[in-house]
């Protein structure tokens, strides 16, 4: 239950202290900042690093409720899926028309809060692994979205794409937005009770519930968050294509999961935070961004994204054997 | 210079540039078509769309962007060959040309273009995945200066410089009218469609809908999506057949990737030599073979791979300031079975005039490489 890990400026020593992985993650970044500067000369330019601040937003977004299933043990397989049905209906809703921008994204979000609360449920009812029931879930809602449309559905007024092009004193929005976020949930789970829960439900979910730990209200919470989180994503995604696609989330079911292990939260819950995801999150974008400016070609940027799983997640598991 | 005499002037170099893009692979042979575009000629409009690209004029030599939607079929191979050849025929001019792979993935395009602004590059060529989720990125491009020219594969809005491109919808026409006219406007027709939501595959089905509603006695079965991939192709034709048996009196196909799994579905179901539906097809050299050796009456209209190589020549023209036509559309020829002409469909070339053979069945025939190209071992040193 101790096993912490913030976000807070308070909390950074401590959580470097907690959390010897996100040591490795910021070598890592900081050798591939170095490594692009020798790269090229553009590299280095600020429209560069805005550039990959801007194209790591979507994936932070989903990484931060994928991150709070894994702390408690579990994982969200439904988030893809919902992305592409969230984002399809954003913009077949709001269908070129600006007035409906506003009320569209509120019910939106409040979907995907739904959505992710009838995903704890089941998880609670059922007592089958979240893996299993989101797996199914995830079928079910990519089955709904094609029934809603086979193809790009409805249209976002021209402003809309602000939300994802759009910059405040020269920093992307959605750049802003994940580093607020990431920060206010990082500090909840340090400071508040139920934050703190989590991790106690990931680490010994058993014990926690002799404990009497209000297990089911932290499983609700975690996944109607990350239900939040991947509206919040298809949101983000819809402007930057200005169209929902019922494909469009396919990718971000696994590749939420990256960062997260990349940054240090163990698979089998209790361990990590997100400030390991976010870091994480910059270090694939990076890693992407560098590989593009030395003209490698994209199924290498694929194997190259795969072997960091595979290295930081065997640099962690050791870590814990020693442990 | 005043309005109308500029305008004009740039409809003339325009329309010279044309007439020199017209210059074929094929003009040894008569029966082949070696015109200006057919799809500019018989233009009612008296006037065409002509972009002036003054505020583009840069001088040389020029770093070229490239971003690819992706690989992952033999069109899409021999375009991008045509476009490094094209590249390598213009050291000259081309400092530097760099290309991307999105991998069909909407989110690595954008970033993609994204990174080739970053680095520099005074064009962007694209092709884009889809159509309407890379307009945003395409729009960011242009507002920062950098032309974008589009090959292939549009974006929904206008808000690029030119598009290179065969016409779709006149090969989607095509298509229709042929199946219609061969059916005697009577029968069932499945359209085989390549990928839901791409441009080449949406304006080709589009037009095509159009002329088959004006046959009351020709009904749409379904319409179905083999992503552009003859095993996938297979697959949905497998399944169509299964369920319609013999009331398919058609196949309309968008291209002619998928075209050989439609007819390896047909023979595997039993159907005998001159038994298969009439089927379409474009470029590929296997459709070909197969309908010669099994008697399928089919209409070949191309959608020339060559398209890669003209984007490079058309952003050469924009950085020089030339006029461009708002729609590059590079010319195709059209080519059917013996005796399968039909009132609308009438031109000299046959299909045994365009197929190699023994060539290998992925081979695409309208790529402009030259005899002895080989898409596998193919290596040109553009610069890079």
């Amino acid at each position: 239950m101790s096993a912490t890990v913030s976000i807070g400026s308070a909390g950074f020593s401590r959580s470097l202290k907690k959390n010897q992985g996100i040591v490795v993650v910021i070598a890592l970044l900081v050798l591939l900042l170095v490594f692009g500067g020798f790269v090229s000369d553009r590299f280095r330019t600020t429209n560069n690093v805005m550039n990959i601040l801007e194209q790591s937003t979507g994936l932070a977004l989903v990484s931060l409720g994928q991150t709070l299933t894994i702390l408690t043990g579990g994982i969200d397989l439904s988030v893809g899926s919902m992305i592409s049905l969230l984002s399809t209906l954003t913009s077949g809703m709001i269908g070129g028309d600006a007035s409906m921008v506003a009320p569209v994204i509120a019910g939106i979000l409040l979907l995907g809060l739904a959505i992710g609360l009838v995903n704890g449920l089941l998880i609670i009812w059922l007592k089958v692994h979240p893996l299993i029931v989101t797996l199914g879930t995830g079928a079910v809602l990519q089955g709904l979205v094609l029934l809603y449309s086979l193809g790009p559905a409805g249209k976002v007024p021209r402003g809309f794409t602000y939300l994802a092009y759009g910059k405040v004193l020269g920093i992307p929005i959605g750049a802003v937005v994940v580093v607020v976020l990431f920060a206010l949930v990082g500090a909840f789970l340090t400071y508040f009770r139920l934050g703190r829960y989590i991790y106690a439900v990931g680490d010994d979910d058993a014990g926690a519930r002799l404990m009497g730990l209000p297990r089911a209200k932290v499983i609700l919470v975690v996944y109607g968050f990350c239900g939040f989180c991947c509206a919040l994503t298809a949101i983000y995604l819809t402007a930057r294509f200005g169209v929902g696609q019922p494909y469009t989330g396919l990718n971000y079911t696994l590749a939420s999961i990256t960062p997260v292990v990349v940054g240090g939260t163990l698979l089998t819950g209790g361990k990590g935070g997100v400030l390991g995801t976010l870091l994480g999150v910059y270090l694939i974008s990076l890693l992407n961004n560098v590989l593009n400016f030395m003209d490698v070609s994209t199924h290498y940027q694929l194997i190259a994204q795969g072997l960091i799983v595979i290295v930081a997640v065997s640099i962690y598991v050791e870590k814990r054997r020693r442990v | 210079m005043t309005n109308i005499t500029r305008r004009f002037a740039m409809m003339l170099a325009g329309a010279a540039g044309l007439a020199a893009l017209a210059a074929p692979a094929f003009a040894q042979d008569s029966k082949f078509y070696s015109g200006a575009p057919r799809t500019y000629l018989y233009n009612p409009d008296t006037e065409v769309c002509f972009k002036d690209t003054s505020e583009y004029k840069k001088d040389g030599p020029y770093t070229i962007g490239f971003s690819n939607a992706g690989l992952g079929d033999s069109w899409r191979v021999v375009m991008l060959h045509s476009l490094q050849k094209a590249a390598a025929g213009h050291k000259d001019q081309i400092g530097k040309l760099i290309i991307t792979d999105a991998g069909h993935d909407d989110a690595k395009q954008v970033a993609d273009m994204q990174d080739l602004i970053s680095r520099g590059v005074d064009l962007l060529i694209v092709s884009a995945n889809t159509q309407q989720a890379l307009d945003p990125a395409v729009q960011q491009a242009m507002a920062q200066g950098i032309p974008v020219v589009m090959m292939d594969r549009r974006v929904a809005s206008d808000d690029f410089v030119t598009f290179v491109t065969a016409s779709d919808a006149m090969m989607g026409r095509l298509f229709a009218q042929w199946i219609a006219e061969k059916l005697n406007g009577k029968g069932n027709v499945i359209m085989l469609a390549g990928q839901a939501g791409s441009s080449p595959s949406e304006n080709r089905e589009k037009p095509a809908r159009e002329v088959f509603a004006q046959y009351p006695g020709i009904k749409v079965l379904e319409t179905v999506y083999s992503d552009w991939s003859p095993v996938k192709g297979k697959q949905v034709m497998q399944a169509m057949i299964a369920k319609y048996g013999k009331d398919i009196n058609a196949v309309w196909s968008a291209h002619g990737l998928q075209t050989p799994g439609s007819i390896e579905a047909f023979i595997e179901a039993g159907y005998k030599d001159g038994e298969i539906p009439p089927h379409t097809t474009a470029d590929v050299n296997g459709p070909l073979q197969m309908a010669i050796k099994h008697k399928v009456p089919m209409l070949e209209v191309g959608y020339p791979p060559a398209m890669g190589g003209i984007s490079i020549e058309v952003a050469l023209q924009v950085l020089a300031g030339a006029p461009v036509p708002c729609i590059y559309t590079i010319n195709s020829q059209i080519a059917v079975s013996e005796g399968d002409e039909t009132q609308s469909i009438q031109t000299p070339l046959r299909l045994t005039d365009m197929v190699v053979p023994d060539g290998p069945a992925d081979m695409l025939i309208t790529g402009g490489m030259g005899q002895d190209y080989d898409p596998k071992t193919y290596k040109v040193d553009y610069p890079q």
